[in-house]
């Protein structure tokens, strides 16, 4: 690589999706269908994608509501999945009920919360509400309040 | 400070990088397969064969926090590719659930997200920086400026002129041609490895609620596989 310096012309406007590795997609897709309402939205498999078969991958997609697809789980079926590249995501719960929703369900499912922020330097909004859990895969979710202006 | 040098298993090689834009012919496609639609296993990957969307519980991704080897190597990849920018570095903090270990956190801003992305340095008890694996996510994808199939382009162009090598693109995630590779979503988008081989996306004009009924109607997603 042999980048110049200075600011690109186009630039990323936000983080969009983000797609991860799972070891047990049904368990997974369960998990965050159940806890999120995330909304299935496509399936992408060997026998059903050409990318998929060359890359020996399974790809669920979901959605939040608004994009064809936000998260995305994917199973590796020839490699093992691990949680040392990643340290955690955030997702935005729609508002308070949302937030409150989820932390019930969290605790209806049997999942251990951490109340909070996870990162210590993380940003802290005043009166805005924070907790994290872990996946079925041990990947850190943190589950932060929208706060709309 | 010496970044290791290593590769993640699912790093697509480069041999395979270069047949990789096969995938915008149908003809590769039906090839690659062909044995499940010879033995009847092969199925539709279109969204208009499963998702009923309706709003969920979350609104956005917040923030993302990877491993990297070196913030000072990364930072400069991302402000100069992607155009992020530096909120703000952070001294060495406990890891929050590595007893004995430390973080040290790097806060990276798009333009219209605060601190999306956070690239953190991992330190073992004895102080040596871990080196990413690789294996904890596939790609994460950012949303680039204009959100338009020509601004998606137009980047890959700045990018290759600054110096850097896409892995995969632009192509555009449906089936049609010339841009289509087969797969889902709409979104136009082309990929890059990271300093560390963190896989990211840079994407625009994904099919939302309001415009993929428009786009396909009452199409089978089976019909255009």
């Amino acid at each position: 690589m042999s980048a110049h310096v200075g600011q690109p012309k186009i630039a990323a406007a936000k983080l969009q999706h983000h797609v991860m590795y799972v070891s047990d997609l049904n368990r997974s897709k369960d998990f965050y269908m159940k806890l999120f309402d995330l909304q299935f939205s496509a399936l992408n498999h060997p026998d059903s994608s050409a990318a998929m078969r060359l890359s020996n991958q399974e790809m669920h997609f979901f959605s939040f509501g608004f994009y064809h697809h936000d998260l995305c789980l994917v199973k590796h079926h020839k490699l093992k999945m691990d949680n040392n590249s990643m340290l955690h995501f955030t997702l935005m719960a729609r508002d308070r009920d949302a937030f409150d929703a989820i932390r019930k369900r969290a605790a209806e499912m049997s999942i251990s919360v951490r109340d909070g922020r996870l990162i210590a330097s993380a940003k802290r909004q005043p009166d805005q509400r924070a907790f994290c859990l872990q996946d079925p895969d041990r990947h850190w979710i943190e589950i932060i309040e929208e706060r709309r202006p | 400070m010496t970044a290791v040098s290593y590769v993640p298993p699912n790093v697509l090689p480069p041999l395979l990088q270069k047949f990789a834009p096969l995938l915008k012919r149908k003809w590769f496609r039906q090839l690659v397969l062909a044995p499940p639609t010879i033995t009847r296993r092969r199925f539709s990957n279109k969204t208009e064969d499963y998702g009923v969307f309706k709003p969920s519980l979350i609104a956005h991704i917040g923030q993302l926090s990877i491993y990297v080897q070196d913030i000072g190597r990364s930072r400069q990849w991302y402000e100069t590719l992607g155009g992020l920018r530096h909120s703000r570095t952070c001294e060495q903090e406990p890891h929050p659930f590595k007893p004995g270990w430390t973080i040290r956190c790097c806060y990276m801003s798009a333009t219209e997200h605060e601190e999306c992305l956070v690239l953190v340095e991992e330190r073992d008890p004895e102080g040596k920086v871990t080196v990413p694996s690789g294996m904890s996510f596939f790609h994460t994808a950012f949303e680039l400026e204009g959100n338009r199939l020509e601004d998606v382009f137009a980047f890959a162009a700045q990018a290759k002129q600054a110096g850097f090598s896409r892995n995969y693109g632009p192509v555009r995630h449906n089936s049609q041609p010339p841009l289509g590779d087969g797969e889902t979503g709409g979104n136009v988008a082309c990929y890059f490895y990271d300093p560390d081989y963190n896989n990211v996306e840079f994407c625009g004009a994904m099919d939302t609620i309001e415009n993929y009924r428009a786009r396909y109607g009452d199409t089978k997603g089976s019909s255009r596989a």
